[in-house]
Protein backbone atom coordinates (compact mmCIF):
# COMPACT_ATOMS: atom_id res chain seq x y z
CA UNK A 1 0.00 0.00 0.00
CA UNK A 2 2.27 2.40 0.63
CA UNK A 3 4.51 1.71 -2.49
CA UNK A 4 1.44 1.72 -4.60
CA UNK A 5 0.76 5.42 -2.46
CA UNK A 6 4.47 6.70 -3.17
CA UNK A 7 3.96 5.41 -6.75
CA UNK A 8 0.43 7.60 -7.04
CA UNK A 9 2.92 10.86 -5.41
CA UNK A 10 5.16 10.40 -7.65
CA UNK A 11 2.52 10.60 -10.63
CA UNK A 12 1.14 13.40 -9.27
CA UNK A 13 4.22 15.55 -8.39
CA UNK A 14 5.85 14.60 -11.63
CA UNK A 15 3.04 16.39 -13.96
CA UNK A 16 4.49 19.97 -14.35
CA UNK A 17 0.90 21.43 -14.32
CA UNK A 18 0.91 20.33 -10.28
CA UNK A 19 2.54 22.89 -9.93
CA UNK A 20 0.97 25.43 -11.32
CA UNK A 21 -1.43 25.43 -7.83
CA UNK A 22 1.63 26.17 -6.02
CA UNK A 23 2.50 28.41 -8.26
CA UNK A 24 -0.60 30.64 -8.92
CA UNK A 25 -0.58 30.50 -5.00
CA UNK A 26 2.55 32.48 -4.28
CA UNK A 27 1.61 34.72 -7.30
CA UNK A 28 -1.60 35.90 -5.89
CA UNK A 29 -0.01 35.94 -2.36
CA UNK A 30 2.85 38.15 -3.31
CA UNK A 31 0.39 40.39 -5.59
CA UNK A 32 -1.44 40.80 -2.45
CA UNK A 33 1.36 42.01 -0.42
CA UNK A 34 2.51 43.97 -3.01
CA UNK A 35 -0.50 46.04 -3.37
CA UNK A 36 -1.17 46.30 0.24
CA UNK A 37 2.25 48.12 0.53
CA UNK A 38 1.35 51.06 -1.47
CA UNK A 39 -2.48 51.02 -1.45
CA UNK A 40 -2.99 49.25 1.73
CA UNK A 41 -4.07 52.25 3.60
CA UNK A 42 -6.76 53.34 1.23
CA UNK A 43 -7.89 49.67 1.48
CA UNK A 44 -8.33 49.91 4.87
CA UNK A 45 -9.84 53.22 5.07
CA UNK A 46 -12.48 52.03 2.81
CA UNK A 47 -13.26 49.12 4.88
CA UNK A 48 -13.41 50.97 7.88
CA UNK A 49 -14.85 53.78 7.10
CA UNK A 50 -18.26 52.97 9.21
CA UNK A 51 -16.50 52.38 12.30
CA UNK A 52 -14.13 55.25 11.45
CA UNK A 53 -16.49 57.64 12.28
CA UNK A 54 -17.22 56.99 15.58
CA UNK A 55 -13.49 56.00 17.14
CA UNK A 56 -9.84 56.92 15.51
CA UNK A 57 -7.83 53.93 15.33
CA UNK A 58 -3.64 54.09 15.69
CA UNK A 59 -1.25 51.75 15.63
CA UNK A 60 -0.21 49.29 13.00
CA UNK A 61 -3.08 48.01 11.43
CA UNK A 62 -1.90 47.03 8.53
CA UNK A 63 -0.02 44.58 9.94
CA UNK A 64 1.11 40.38 8.83
CA UNK A 65 -1.88 38.86 10.52
CA UNK A 66 -3.83 41.33 9.06
CA UNK A 67 -2.84 40.68 5.25
CA UNK A 68 -2.87 37.25 5.77
CA UNK A 69 -6.37 37.31 6.76
CA UNK A 70 -7.09 38.93 3.46
CA UNK A 71 -4.93 36.32 0.90
CA UNK A 72 -6.21 33.33 2.65
CA UNK A 73 -10.23 35.36 2.74
CA UNK A 74 -9.36 35.40 -1.39
CA UNK A 75 -7.28 32.29 -1.54
CA UNK A 76 -9.65 29.87 0.25
CA UNK A 77 -12.30 29.85 -2.07
CA UNK A 78 -9.90 28.99 -5.22
CA UNK A 79 -8.01 26.81 -3.18
CA UNK A 80 -10.83 23.78 -4.01
CA UNK A 81 -10.45 24.55 -7.51
CA UNK A 82 -6.61 23.48 -7.81
CA UNK A 83 -6.98 20.94 -5.67
CA UNK A 84 -9.93 19.72 -7.82
CA UNK A 85 -6.65 19.59 -10.70
CA UNK A 86 -5.54 16.84 -9.32
CA UNK A 87 -8.96 14.80 -7.52
CA UNK A 88 -10.15 14.77 -11.00
CA UNK A 89 -7.49 13.55 -12.45
CA UNK A 90 -7.14 10.65 -10.71
CA UNK A 91 -9.26 7.76 -12.28
CA UNK A 92 -10.29 9.93 -14.77
CA UNK A 93 -7.11 10.65 -16.23
CA UNK A 94 -5.69 6.51 -15.82
CA UNK A 95 -8.74 5.81 -17.76
CA UNK A 96 -7.97 8.16 -20.45
CA UNK A 97 -4.49 7.09 -20.71
CA UNK A 98 -5.56 3.85 -20.88
CA UNK A 99 -3.73 2.88 -17.60
CA UNK A 100 -6.37 2.17 -15.36
CA UNK A 101 -6.83 -1.46 -16.27
CA UNK A 102 -3.12 -2.40 -16.00
CA UNK A 103 -2.88 -0.31 -12.66
CA UNK A 104 -5.71 -3.24 -11.18
CA UNK A 105 -4.10 -5.88 -12.29
CA UNK A 106 -1.82 -5.59 -9.73
CA UNK A 107 -3.12 -8.03 -6.32
CA UNK A 108 -4.43 -4.68 -5.11
CA UNK A 109 -8.97 -4.36 -4.70
CA UNK A 110 -10.63 -1.38 -6.37
CA UNK A 111 -11.01 -0.10 -3.18
CA UNK A 112 -7.90 -0.01 -2.23
CA UNK A 113 -6.77 1.46 -5.39
CA UNK A 114 -9.63 4.49 -4.92
CA UNK A 115 -8.28 4.76 -0.62
CA UNK A 116 -4.76 5.14 -2.18
CA UNK A 117 -5.76 7.89 -4.68
CA UNK A 118 -7.90 9.37 -1.81
CA UNK A 119 -5.07 9.83 0.34
CA UNK A 120 -2.11 10.81 -2.48
CA UNK A 121 -5.10 13.43 -2.90
CA UNK A 122 -4.99 14.55 0.85
CA UNK A 123 -1.37 14.66 0.84
CA UNK A 124 -1.21 17.22 -2.31
CA UNK A 125 -4.24 19.20 -1.16
CA UNK A 126 -1.90 19.00 2.63
CA UNK A 127 0.74 20.32 0.91
CA UNK A 128 -0.66 22.86 -1.06
CA UNK A 129 -2.08 24.15 2.26
CA UNK A 130 1.45 24.03 4.06
CA UNK A 131 2.55 25.85 0.85
CA UNK A 132 -0.14 28.28 1.74
CA UNK A 133 0.61 29.23 5.11
CA UNK A 134 4.08 29.96 3.96
CA UNK A 135 3.50 32.78 0.97
CA UNK A 136 0.45 34.29 3.07
CA UNK A 137 1.30 34.16 6.46
CA UNK A 138 5.20 33.88 6.98
CA UNK A 139 5.98 35.94 4.02
CA UNK A 140 3.15 38.67 5.03
CA UNK A 141 5.07 38.72 8.62
CA UNK A 142 8.06 38.97 6.92
CA UNK A 143 6.95 42.01 4.54
CA UNK A 144 4.86 43.80 7.00
CA UNK A 145 5.30 42.62 11.08
CA UNK A 146 3.25 41.01 13.77
CA UNK A 147 0.60 43.30 15.29
CA UNK A 148 -2.80 43.17 16.71
CA UNK A 149 -5.29 42.02 13.74
CA UNK A 150 -8.56 43.62 13.21
CA UNK A 151 -11.57 42.06 11.68
CA UNK A 152 -14.48 43.10 10.43
CA UNK A 153 -17.73 41.00 10.01
CA UNK A 154 -20.64 42.08 8.58
CA UNK A 155 -22.29 43.12 11.70
CA UNK A 156 -19.44 43.02 14.40
CA UNK A 157 -15.78 44.20 15.03
CA UNK A 158 -13.08 42.29 16.21
CA UNK A 159 -9.94 43.36 17.79
CA UNK A 160 -7.61 40.44 18.64
CA UNK A 161 -3.82 40.54 20.63
CA UNK A 162 -0.97 39.83 18.50
CA UNK A 163 0.02 37.70 21.18
CA UNK A 164 -3.41 35.90 20.97
CA UNK A 165 -3.27 35.52 16.77
CA UNK A 166 -0.88 32.58 15.95
CA UNK A 167 -2.56 29.40 17.30
CA UNK A 168 -6.01 30.45 15.90
CA UNK A 169 -3.90 30.71 12.09
CA UNK A 170 -2.96 26.73 12.90
CA UNK A 171 -6.04 26.08 13.81
CA UNK A 172 -7.44 27.41 10.60
CA UNK A 173 -4.98 25.80 8.14
CA UNK A 174 -5.76 23.06 9.96
CA UNK A 175 -9.55 23.24 9.20
CA UNK A 176 -8.69 24.43 6.00
CA UNK A 177 -6.94 21.17 5.23
CA UNK A 178 -10.18 19.14 6.32
CA UNK A 179 -12.47 21.31 3.95
CA UNK A 180 -9.69 20.33 1.38
CA UNK A 181 -10.28 16.47 2.23
CA UNK A 182 -13.93 16.93 1.45
CA UNK A 183 -13.07 18.51 -2.03
CA UNK A 184 -10.50 15.59 -2.95
CA UNK A 185 -13.44 13.33 -2.43
CA UNK A 186 -15.94 15.14 -4.28
CA UNK A 187 -13.51 15.07 -7.31
CA UNK A 188 -12.49 11.15 -6.74
CA UNK A 189 -16.34 10.58 -7.00
CA UNK A 190 -16.47 12.38 -10.42
CA UNK A 191 -13.45 11.04 -11.94
CA UNK A 192 -14.91 7.54 -11.12
CA UNK A 193 -17.66 8.36 -13.59
CA UNK A 194 -15.46 9.82 -16.65
CA UNK A 195 -12.89 8.64 -19.16
CA UNK A 196 -10.99 12.21 -19.47
CA UNK A 197 -9.60 14.12 -16.65
CA UNK A 198 -11.50 17.59 -18.12
CA UNK A 199 -14.85 15.98 -17.06
CA UNK A 200 -14.47 16.06 -13.18
CA UNK A 201 -11.91 18.99 -13.13
CA UNK A 202 -14.80 21.52 -14.69
CA UNK A 203 -17.96 19.51 -13.26
CA UNK A 204 -16.31 20.11 -9.47
CA UNK A 205 -14.85 23.40 -10.03
CA UNK A 206 -19.02 24.56 -11.28
CA UNK A 207 -19.91 22.69 -7.85
CA UNK A 208 -17.54 24.67 -5.69
CA UNK A 209 -18.92 27.94 -7.17
CA UNK A 210 -22.50 27.63 -7.67
CA UNK A 211 -22.72 26.33 -3.85
CA UNK A 212 -20.43 28.74 -3.07
CA UNK A 213 -22.42 31.66 -4.79
CA UNK A 214 -25.77 29.78 -2.63
CA UNK A 215 -23.92 29.96 0.48
CA UNK A 216 -23.40 33.61 -0.04
CA UNK A 217 -26.51 34.92 -1.09
CA UNK A 218 -29.02 36.20 1.12
CA UNK A 219 -31.74 35.18 0.26
CA UNK A 220 -34.58 33.30 2.26
CA UNK A 221 -34.79 30.13 -0.17
CA UNK A 222 -31.05 29.66 -0.06
CA UNK A 223 -30.82 29.94 3.74
CA UNK A 224 -32.97 27.24 4.06
CA UNK A 225 -30.56 24.93 1.69
CA UNK A 226 -27.41 26.52 2.87
CA UNK A 227 -26.62 24.84 6.21
CA UNK A 228 -26.66 21.46 4.18
CA UNK A 229 -24.07 22.41 1.83
CA UNK A 230 -20.33 21.60 2.35
CA UNK A 231 -19.76 24.99 1.00
CA UNK A 232 -21.65 27.10 3.50
CA UNK A 233 -18.98 24.80 6.01
CA UNK A 234 -15.87 25.30 4.32
CA UNK A 235 -15.35 28.79 5.56
CA UNK A 236 -15.45 26.99 9.73
CA UNK A 237 -11.90 28.07 9.91
CA UNK A 238 -12.96 32.03 10.12
CA UNK A 239 -14.18 31.39 13.50
CA UNK A 240 -10.84 31.01 14.85
CA UNK A 241 -10.71 34.84 14.38
CA UNK A 242 -13.89 35.23 16.14
CA UNK A 243 -14.26 36.06 20.00
CA UNK A 244 -14.66 33.81 21.70
CA UNK A 245 -14.61 30.95 19.12
CA UNK A 246 -17.36 29.54 18.45
CA UNK A 247 -16.06 25.79 18.71
CA UNK A 248 -19.58 23.97 18.80
CA UNK A 249 -20.08 25.66 15.13
CA UNK A 250 -16.85 24.56 13.67
CA UNK A 251 -17.08 21.11 15.69
CA UNK A 252 -20.25 20.85 13.69
CA UNK A 253 -19.27 22.34 10.38
CA UNK A 254 -16.04 19.62 10.69
CA UNK A 255 -18.45 17.08 10.92
CA UNK A 256 -20.68 18.17 8.24
CA UNK A 257 -17.25 17.95 5.92
CA UNK A 258 -16.13 15.01 7.11
CA UNK A 259 -19.77 13.08 6.81
CA UNK A 260 -19.32 14.53 3.31
CA UNK A 261 -15.99 13.13 2.43
CA UNK A 262 -17.25 9.49 3.68
CA UNK A 263 -19.85 9.68 1.43
CA UNK A 264 -18.42 10.22 -1.48
CA UNK A 265 -15.63 8.17 -0.65
CA UNK A 266 -18.33 5.48 -0.10
CA UNK A 267 -19.91 6.04 -3.05
CA UNK A 268 -16.73 6.03 -5.11
CA UNK A 269 -15.94 2.49 -4.17
CA UNK A 270 -19.28 1.62 -4.55
CA UNK A 271 -19.34 2.83 -8.02
CA UNK A 272 -15.87 1.87 -9.00
CA UNK A 273 -16.41 -1.47 -7.87
CA UNK A 274 -19.21 -2.27 -10.07
CA UNK A 275 -17.73 -0.36 -13.14
CA UNK A 276 -16.64 -1.90 -16.11
CA UNK A 277 -13.22 -1.09 -16.89
CA UNK A 278 -12.48 -1.30 -20.31
CA UNK A 279 -9.18 1.16 -20.62
CA UNK B 1 -47.00 97.46 55.72
CA UNK B 2 -48.15 94.53 53.61
CA UNK B 3 -46.73 96.42 50.02
CA UNK B 4 -43.69 96.66 52.84
CA UNK B 5 -43.07 93.27 53.59
CA UNK B 6 -43.87 92.11 49.38
CA UNK B 7 -40.88 94.61 48.39
CA UNK B 8 -38.79 93.10 50.83
CA UNK B 9 -39.41 89.58 50.01
CA UNK B 10 -38.67 90.34 46.17
CA UNK B 11 -35.50 92.37 46.92
CA UNK B 12 -34.55 89.25 49.14
CA UNK B 13 -35.42 86.90 46.18
CA UNK B 14 -33.72 88.83 43.62
CA UNK B 15 -30.29 89.32 46.07
CA UNK B 16 -30.46 85.29 46.33
CA UNK B 17 -30.91 84.82 43.30
CA UNK B 18 -28.07 87.12 42.16
CA UNK B 19 -25.62 85.99 45.09
CA UNK B 20 -26.12 82.29 43.71
CA UNK B 21 -25.69 83.43 39.88
CA UNK B 22 -22.47 84.68 41.35
CA UNK B 23 -21.41 81.83 42.75
CA UNK B 24 -22.16 79.44 40.07
CA UNK B 25 -20.00 81.80 38.24
CA UNK B 26 -17.71 81.41 40.61
CA UNK B 27 -17.85 77.53 41.44
CA UNK B 28 -16.82 76.99 37.59
CA UNK B 29 -13.70 79.59 37.28
CA UNK B 30 -12.26 78.00 40.20
CA UNK B 31 -13.14 74.44 38.98
CA UNK B 32 -11.75 75.58 35.53
CA UNK B 33 -9.02 77.01 37.19
CA UNK B 34 -8.03 73.87 38.88
CA UNK B 35 -8.68 71.30 35.99
CA UNK B 36 -6.57 73.88 33.46
CA UNK B 37 -3.96 73.75 35.97
CA UNK B 38 -2.56 70.29 33.86
CA UNK B 39 -1.56 71.01 31.21
CA UNK B 40 -0.09 67.97 29.49
CA UNK B 41 -0.35 64.37 31.28
CA UNK B 42 1.33 61.32 30.51
CA UNK B 43 -1.07 57.97 32.14
CA UNK B 44 -1.33 54.20 32.19
CA UNK B 45 -4.37 53.23 31.79
CA UNK B 46 -6.61 49.92 31.30
CA UNK B 47 -9.47 50.43 28.88
CA UNK B 48 -12.66 48.23 28.66
CA UNK B 49 -14.56 49.04 25.70
CA UNK B 50 -18.38 47.61 25.87
CA UNK B 51 -19.95 48.45 22.55
CA UNK B 52 -22.75 46.12 20.88
CA UNK B 53 -21.09 45.83 17.86
CA UNK B 54 -17.18 45.37 18.81
CA UNK B 55 -15.45 42.63 20.44
CA UNK B 56 -12.50 44.54 22.11
CA UNK B 57 -9.76 42.84 24.79
CA UNK B 58 -8.69 44.92 27.53
CA UNK B 59 -6.65 47.41 26.08
CA UNK B 60 -3.65 48.08 28.42
CA UNK B 61 -1.71 51.63 27.46
CA UNK B 62 -0.31 54.74 27.46
CA UNK B 63 -2.59 57.68 27.71
CA UNK B 64 -0.76 61.00 26.25
CA UNK B 65 -2.35 64.44 26.98
CA UNK B 66 -2.04 67.99 26.19
CA UNK B 67 -4.50 71.33 26.57
CA UNK B 68 -5.88 72.12 24.73
CA UNK B 69 -7.20 68.88 22.89
CA UNK B 70 -4.47 66.73 22.16
CA UNK B 71 -4.54 63.21 22.85
CA UNK B 72 -3.46 59.71 21.81
CA UNK B 73 -3.57 56.02 23.28
CA UNK B 74 -0.04 54.20 22.53
CA UNK B 75 0.09 50.65 23.33
CA UNK B 76 3.51 49.12 22.45
CA UNK B 77 3.05 48.80 18.71
CA UNK B 78 -0.67 47.31 19.64
CA UNK B 79 -3.65 49.09 17.40
CA UNK B 80 -5.04 52.30 20.28
CA UNK B 81 -8.99 52.72 19.73
CA UNK B 82 -10.15 56.15 21.08
CA UNK B 83 -13.45 57.65 20.33
CA UNK B 84 -13.38 59.96 17.50
CA UNK B 85 -14.08 64.15 17.26
CA UNK B 86 -16.08 65.87 20.26
CA UNK B 87 -15.47 62.95 22.07
CA UNK B 88 -12.50 63.13 24.03
CA UNK B 89 -11.34 61.54 27.55
CA UNK B 90 -10.85 64.57 29.18
CA UNK B 91 -12.89 67.42 31.25
CA UNK B 92 -10.49 69.54 29.43
CA UNK B 93 -13.80 69.60 26.09
CA UNK B 94 -16.04 70.14 28.85
CA UNK B 95 -14.70 72.86 30.61
CA UNK B 96 -14.21 75.47 27.60
CA UNK B 97 -11.67 78.08 27.68
CA UNK B 98 -13.78 80.60 26.14
CA UNK B 99 -16.85 82.91 27.16
CA UNK B 100 -19.43 80.52 28.39
CA UNK B 101 -22.88 81.19 30.53
CA UNK B 102 -23.27 79.33 33.31
CA UNK B 103 -26.89 78.76 34.90
CA UNK B 104 -27.36 77.14 38.13
CA UNK B 105 -29.46 74.29 38.89
CA UNK B 106 -29.20 73.67 42.31
CA UNK B 107 -28.05 71.36 44.92
CA UNK B 108 -28.72 67.82 44.46
CA UNK B 109 -27.36 64.54 45.08
CA UNK B 110 -25.63 61.86 43.19
CA UNK B 111 -24.05 58.63 44.28
CA UNK B 112 -24.56 59.54 48.17
CA UNK B 113 -22.87 62.72 47.87
CA UNK B 114 -24.13 66.59 47.39
CA UNK B 115 -23.61 68.06 44.82
CA UNK B 116 -24.16 71.51 42.67
CA UNK B 117 -25.37 71.15 38.99
CA UNK B 118 -24.29 73.32 36.23
CA UNK B 119 -25.27 74.09 32.67
CA UNK B 120 -22.23 75.36 30.73
CA UNK B 121 -23.19 76.82 27.11
CA UNK B 122 -20.50 77.99 25.16
CA UNK B 123 -21.16 81.69 23.52
CA UNK B 124 -18.97 80.56 20.76
CA UNK B 125 -21.44 79.61 17.95
CA UNK B 126 -18.67 77.46 16.32
CA UNK B 127 -18.75 75.40 19.02
CA UNK B 128 -19.49 71.98 18.64
CA UNK B 129 -21.10 71.37 21.56
CA UNK B 130 -24.48 72.57 22.16
CA UNK B 131 -24.91 72.41 25.81
CA UNK B 132 -22.79 70.50 28.81
CA UNK B 133 -24.24 70.16 32.43
CA UNK B 134 -22.16 69.09 34.84
CA UNK B 135 -22.38 67.62 38.42
CA UNK B 136 -20.07 69.33 40.86
CA UNK B 137 -18.91 68.05 44.12
CA UNK B 138 -18.14 71.68 46.27
CA UNK B 139 -16.35 70.14 48.86
CA UNK B 140 -13.83 68.77 46.53
CA UNK B 141 -14.19 71.35 44.40
CA UNK B 142 -14.37 68.15 41.57
CA UNK B 143 -16.68 67.28 38.18
CA UNK B 144 -18.64 63.69 39.20
CA UNK B 145 -20.64 63.56 36.42
CA UNK B 146 -20.91 65.31 33.26
CA UNK B 147 -23.51 65.40 30.38
CA UNK B 148 -22.57 66.60 27.20
CA UNK B 149 -24.60 67.57 23.97
CA UNK B 150 -23.36 67.89 21.03
CA UNK B 151 -24.19 69.17 17.60
CA UNK B 152 -23.43 65.96 15.55
CA UNK B 153 -22.50 63.08 17.27
CA UNK B 154 -25.10 62.75 19.95
CA UNK B 155 -24.41 62.98 23.50
CA UNK B 156 -21.86 62.00 25.79
CA UNK B 157 -21.98 61.13 29.42
CA UNK B 158 -18.94 61.06 31.61
CA UNK B 159 -18.56 59.08 35.42
CA UNK B 160 -15.31 60.23 36.89
CA UNK B 161 -13.85 59.04 40.10
CA UNK B 162 -11.47 60.40 41.91
CA UNK B 163 -8.42 59.56 44.72
CA UNK B 164 -4.90 59.92 44.17
CA UNK B 165 -4.97 62.79 41.74
CA UNK B 166 -7.74 64.86 42.89
CA UNK B 167 -6.00 67.62 43.63
CA UNK B 168 -5.20 68.14 39.94
CA UNK B 169 -9.23 67.27 39.10
CA UNK B 170 -7.52 64.12 37.18
CA UNK B 171 -9.84 60.94 37.96
CA UNK B 172 -8.63 57.71 38.97
CA UNK B 173 -11.53 55.86 36.53
CA UNK B 174 -13.58 57.62 33.74
CA UNK B 175 -16.72 55.93 32.31
CA UNK B 176 -18.09 57.46 29.35
CA UNK B 177 -21.75 56.16 28.17
CA UNK B 178 -21.95 57.38 24.18
CA UNK B 179 -24.73 57.37 21.30
CA UNK B 180 -23.57 54.98 18.69
CA UNK B 181 -24.76 54.71 14.82
CA UNK B 182 -25.45 51.33 13.38
CA UNK B 183 -22.66 49.27 11.89
CA UNK B 184 -23.44 47.08 9.17
CA UNK B 185 -21.40 46.03 6.47
CA UNK B 186 -22.26 43.61 3.03
CA UNK B 187 -22.29 39.66 3.56
CA UNK B 188 -21.21 39.41 0.50
CA UNK B 189 -18.21 41.76 1.27
CA UNK B 190 -17.13 39.72 4.54
CA UNK B 191 -18.12 36.37 3.67
CA UNK B 192 -19.31 35.85 7.30
CA UNK B 193 -18.93 32.46 8.92
CA UNK B 194 -22.50 31.59 10.21
CA UNK B 195 -22.20 29.94 13.21
CA UNK B 196 -25.74 29.24 12.98
CA UNK B 197 -26.44 30.70 16.58
CA UNK B 198 -30.02 33.15 16.03
CA UNK B 199 -29.23 36.55 16.90
CA UNK B 200 -32.17 37.52 19.21
CA UNK B 201 -34.15 40.20 17.98
CA UNK B 202 -33.15 43.71 18.94
CA UNK B 203 -36.12 45.12 21.53
CA UNK B 204 -33.95 48.72 20.77
CA UNK B 205 -33.63 48.94 17.49
CA UNK B 206 -35.15 51.57 16.09
CA UNK B 207 -33.80 53.33 19.67
CA UNK B 208 -29.99 55.02 19.12
CA UNK B 209 -27.31 52.34 20.70
CA UNK B 210 -25.42 53.18 23.90
CA UNK B 211 -21.69 51.73 24.28
CA UNK B 212 -19.43 52.40 27.10
CA UNK B 213 -15.97 53.38 27.51
CA UNK B 214 -14.23 52.78 30.81
CA UNK B 215 -10.82 53.65 31.36
CA UNK B 216 -8.97 52.98 34.99
CA UNK B 217 -5.67 55.28 35.00
CA UNK B 218 -3.23 54.02 36.98
CA UNK B 219 -1.07 56.52 37.86
CA UNK B 220 -0.21 59.88 36.02
CA UNK B 221 3.14 62.32 35.11
CA UNK B 222 1.69 65.32 35.29
CA UNK B 223 2.93 68.92 33.29
CA UNK B 224 6.06 67.47 31.96
CA UNK B 225 6.49 69.08 29.15
CA UNK B 226 5.32 67.07 26.45
CA UNK B 227 6.36 68.27 23.77
CA UNK B 228 3.63 67.85 20.22
CA UNK B 229 5.77 65.18 18.21
CA UNK B 230 4.80 62.62 20.70
CA UNK B 231 0.71 63.48 19.36
CA UNK B 232 1.57 62.86 15.51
Amino acid sequence: MIKLLYIELYKIFRRPRTYISFGMVAAIALLIQFAMTSGGKDFLAFGMQGISEQFTFEGKILNGYLVAYIILQSLLIHIPLLIALVGGDALAGEANMGTLRLVLTRPISRAQLVLIKFCAGIIYALALIIWLAVVALFMSLLFFGAGDMINMKSDTFILLLKDDIMWRYFLAFGFAAVAMTTIVSLSIFLSAFAENAIGPIMTTMAIVVVLTILSNLELPLFNLVKPYLFTTHMIGWKGFFDDPVPYKAIGRSALVLFSYTVGFLVLTITYFNKKDIKS
Amino acid sequence: MRKYRICCLAVAMLASTLSRAQTADELFASLRTKILQVTDYEARVNMKIDVTYMRVPLLKGTLYFKAPDKMKLERNGGVSILPRKNVKLTLSNLIPTGKVTIIDMGAAAYNGKKVRILKVVPDDEKSTIVLTKIWVDEARLLVVHAETTTYSDGSLVMDLDYDKYAAYALPDRIKIFMDLKDYKLPKSVTMDYDNATPTPPDPKQDKPKKGTIEIKYLDYKINQGLPDSRFE
